[in-house]
């Protein structure tokens, strides 16, 4: 919590100063206050802490799970960051290695060689996916699925985030892309649905359980009226409040492209024919992929 | 960084939440996959509005904090008010707390909170209400109070739990408001009805539900056709004369929880009031129903003292105690009982001071036959004459022993001033608080009352902004006559949060009406010092709402012997406790 405040402060530009043991202050600026406290609130001095005891000694705004002042801060950083992209350079990976490891792999009966190589970046869409588990309680968790927008396949395996740098890559590098965001976000919650649906489904039973008793309830209440509009909203509440549901939303998303090394080869056959291949080399999932473009 | 601007275009209903981009019917439950973030996304995306990676990996970090927040199976509010709860001095009980958590985890939202009074229902709600707030079960919410609480509950929210509720003003502000809070009475009628039952609310709280109890009103019907996901009932009475009122109540939260009226009639209804199988009918209650009692030493509450100072009057005030009384009864004789409450009123004045009878005396020569006018200007003129008040005396007297602050009680706005100016004269300082002052006046004398006076003069014993519990002597300087609202002053300082005892001082005039009166509220009834629970529901049930002071006046009307007197106003006294037993021996003991 004290890391993500600080984060904060830092991405706003301002610089937190510790003027007395556990208690900070920032110069917050009219914007950051407007931000932070809604229209009427104009810049100042703004003291903050984490410990509830300084709070009270010294008046300072204090930090912690419910406080006023966190929840000001978490609501700011939550509106932000909705999309952002991100890449992972391609000179992260020894290009001659590829290039060996892509010609040993045609063994001794052909030999292969390279025409010439260049270089895409794929784009892949990030979804940051709020999944809230509604039955008898709601319960909220946060998945990532990442989708190839050329295959519109979700990944089954994380990126490697410690590769990634901020920022994007020039058009003219990038990958068409072959799949809609639509359908790429359609296969993201399908793919989350699917593992989902191999979990643990008790909070459903329960819920259902508990919705045929109330069902059966109402169904008393309302006998020999159950064509009645009555019966029917009265129904349709009961469903509302105990049909156990998993709703998924999209928090935020990100463009995520990733280095792909092209090579134009060609291959001499045992009978000394030679023939054009194109390969591309997906460095994250470690494939070979056909060119189809 | 993006700019904050208000979310007018999301502040419709149905709007936000039924845009679904998907849906999939599983097995155990139905799969949605909500629009709004995907739009959302897709727009900025459209936009080429890239924000920088470090915000998008920060804002992860803070939904990632947000929701491991929430997936406590305490509750969340305890620890988003605790800063605040500190700031305004709000200290929760172990009962609102557990019945929050009832509600929420046991109940899906779904109860009537039957808390007798005093106990903090209004907290219970708030709290219940936070938490769904805070866990994004409730958006839209609608809280139904009679028209004099709207302010009490706007700020109540406000204050305790940091909720901005909106109060309902025009037509538009249905649809308009997430949270608002309106009176019954105005949102049964049209327009209003029909543009609320058209939206589907997430939570809807009913202040003094007792209301609803029959099946057959307009209110009730309304309340019954609003579509809602949660529903909190706050009443002290569920059951003010008959098990079916219970019946309605419930149907309204949870129809088919007692089953149809036929199998509840045939199962649980013995008479009227009367259960058969209350074992069983208590835990079918119990599922939906939330009682917290007094004496279930749950609840500490620190003892009552009281202290009758009997006041002898001196020779004249007594002759004129006589006249004045004497006056009454003929008046009485003469006109019947149907213009009763002036002489009510006159005769309580005379116990009071003799410049509120005055007062009084001098408004009805405005309507006076002209035969009567040379008598009540005999009065007035002897009300003139009497210099001395030993009433006043005896006050000044007790309040020179005490230290602490007082808060002194009369019924009359002429006593009001004349004990302030008796007070003010010997030293004290004093504040007057009265039923017309403005909430924010109110607060202010509160505040100065906390902070700088010693004496508060009271004329009014309920209402908002009335707490005052950092203050634990009150003195009665004339008596209601009324239990209701005897109860009702004692409950300003003798409350949830008093940690003192609190010392009741009753001045009572001997020879007098008002030795009848405490003798019947203290001896009899022993108002003062036992709280009586369901003190409402006794005099409804004995139908005697607002008819307490006529049928005291009656008897003091009918007898001249003082024994006649008393022996009338205990069998009057012990129609009041038999009342009592019967309301807690039939329906209350199923909660």
């Amino acid at each position: 919590m004290q890391q993500l405040v600080f984060d904060f402060f830092k991405l706003c530009n301002v610089v937190p100063v510790e003027i007395r043991k556990g208690v900070w202050q920032v110069q917050a600026d009219d914007a950051l206050m407007k931000e932070l406290d809604g229209w009427r609130a104009q810049g100042r001095l703004l003291q903050f802490t984490f410990d509830q005891h300084s709070a009270e000694i010294y008046g300072a705004d204090l930090i912690c799970a419910g406080s006023y002042r966190l929840n000001s801060i978490l609501q700011v950083i939550r509106k932000q960051g909705v999309l952002s992209q991100a890449h992972i350079p391609h000179h992260f990976f020894h290009e001659p290695s590829i290039r060996k490891k892509i010609l040993g792999g045609f063994g001794s009966i052909e030999r292969a060689y390279v025409v010439n190589c260049s270089l895409q970046y794929a784009q892949y869409l990030q979804f940051e996916i709020l999944v809230e588990a509604q039955g008898l309680q709601k319960k909220e968790s946060i998945h990532t699925v990442v989708v190839d927008l050329s295959s519109g396949k979700a990944l089954k395996f994380p990126l490697p985030y410690h590769l990634l740098k901020a920022g994007g890559i020039p058009k003219e590098m990038l990958r068409k892309r072959k799949c809609s965001f639509k359908q790429a976000f359609a296969n993201a919650t399908a793919y989350l649905h699917e593992s989902i649906a191999t979990g643990d489904h008790k909070w459903a039973s329960e819920a259902r359980h508990k919705l045929a008793l109330e069902e059966e309830k109402l169904r008393e209440f309302f006998q020999g009226r159950m064509e009645s509009e009555e019966f029917a909203t009265k129904k349709q509440e009961l469903q509302q409040r105990l049909a156990p549901v998993l709703r998924m939303d999209a928090l935020r998303g990100a463009i995520i492209m990733i280095p792909l090394f092209h090579y134009h080869l060609v291959v001499v056959e045992n009978h000394g024919k030679e023939k054009s291949k194109s390969l591309i080399y997906d460095p994250i999932s470690n494939l070979y992929l056909q060119d189809s473009n | 960084m993006h700019q904050f601007f208000p979310d007018f275009a999301n502040a419709g209903t149905k709007k936000e939440a039924s845009i679904l981009l998907h849906e999939i019917t599983f097995p155990d439950y139905k799969g949605e996959v909500l629009a709004r973030g995907f739009k959302q996304i897709v727009s900025e995306l459209r936009a080429k509005r890239f924000d920088s990676w470090a915000w998008y990996s920060l804002a992860n970090k803070a939904d990632e904090l947000m929701v491991s927040q929430q997936q406590t199976t305490e509750l969340l509010a305890i620890e988003y008010l605790k800063e605040r709860w500190k700031q305004v001095g709000v200290v929760p009980y172990r009962h609102q707390l557990q019945t929050a958590r009832r509600v929420i985890f046991e109940m899906q939202g779904q109860a009537i909170l039957a808390d007798e009074v005093g106990l903090g229902k209004t907290i219970e709600a708030g709290l219940i209400l936070k938490e769904y707030l805070l866990r994004g079960l409730a958006k839209k919410v609608l809280i139904l109070t009679p028209a004099s609480l709207l302010w009490q509950w706007y700020h109540e929210l406000y204050e305790k739990f940091g909720i901005s509720a909106g109060i309902q003003r025009s037509e538009w502000d249905w649809a308009y408001s997430d949270i608002l809070i309106a009176s019954l009475d105005t949102a049964k009628r049209e327009p209003h009805a029909s543009q609320i039952t058209g939206i589907p609310y997430d939570l809807i709280i009913i202040d003094e539900a007792h209301k609803l109890k029959n099946s057959s009103t307009q209110s009730y019907r309304f309340v019954n056709s609003i579509q809602k996901k949660y529903c909190l009932m706050l009443t002290a009475t569920p059951i003010q004369n008959d098990l079916k009122e219970l019946y309605n109540l419930i149907g309204l939260i949870k129809p088919g929880q007692l089953g149809s009226y036929r199998s509840f009639k045939d199962r649980f209804i013995k008479d009227k009031r009367t259960p058969k199988n209350p074992q069983e009918l208590k835990g079918l209650l119990s599922q939906v129903m939330v009682r917290n009692r007094r004496d279930e030493g749950t609840i500490q509450f620190t003892d009552r003292k009281v202290h009758p100072i009997v006041v002898s009057l001196t020779p004249r005030e007594q002759e004129l105690y006589n006249k004045v009384t004497q006056f009454v009864k003929e008046r009485s004789r003469q006109t019947g009982l149907q213009n009763i409450l002036p002489l009510i009123t006159l005769q309580r004045e005379v116990c009071s001071t003799f410049l509120a009878t005055a007062l009084t005396l001098e408004k009805m020569m405005l309507n006076m036959e002209p035969d009567l006018l040379t008598q009540v200007a005999d009065l007035l003129k002897a009300l003139a004459d009497v210099k001395q008040n030993s009433k006043c005396d005896a006050l000044e007297r007790l309040v020179s022993e005490l230290d602490d602050k007082i808060i002194i009680f009369t019924e009359f706005k002429a006593s009001q001033e004349y004990i302030r100016y008796r007070l003010e004269k010997a030293g004290y300082s004093t504040l007057a608080f009265d039923g017309t002052l403005s909430r924010g006046k109110k607060q202010w004398i509160r505040h100065m009352f906390q902070k700088e006076a010693q004496i508060l003069v009271s004329t009014e014993s309920g209402g908002e902004g009335l707490n005052f519990q950092f203050c634990n002597q009150v003195v009665n300087f004339d008596l209601p006559w009324n239990p209701m609202r005897l109860e009702q002053r004692i409950g300003r300082v003798h409350r949830l949060g008093q940690s003192r005892d609190v010392h009741i001082f009753n001045l009572l005039t001997k020879d007098t009406i008002e030795e009848h009166i405490m003798y019947l509220l203290h001896q009899k009834i022993n108002m003062f010092e036992t709280i009586i629970g369901e003190l409402d529901a006794i005099l409804l049930h004995l139908n005697l709402g607002k008819s307490f002071e006529s049928e005291i006046m009656k008897i003091f009307l009918a007898y001249e012997e003082q024994e006649k007197i008393k022996e009338r106003l205990d069998r009057f006294g012990d129609h009041f406790l038999k009342g009592q037993a019967e309301v807690k021996t039939s329906t209350w003991e199923l909660f």
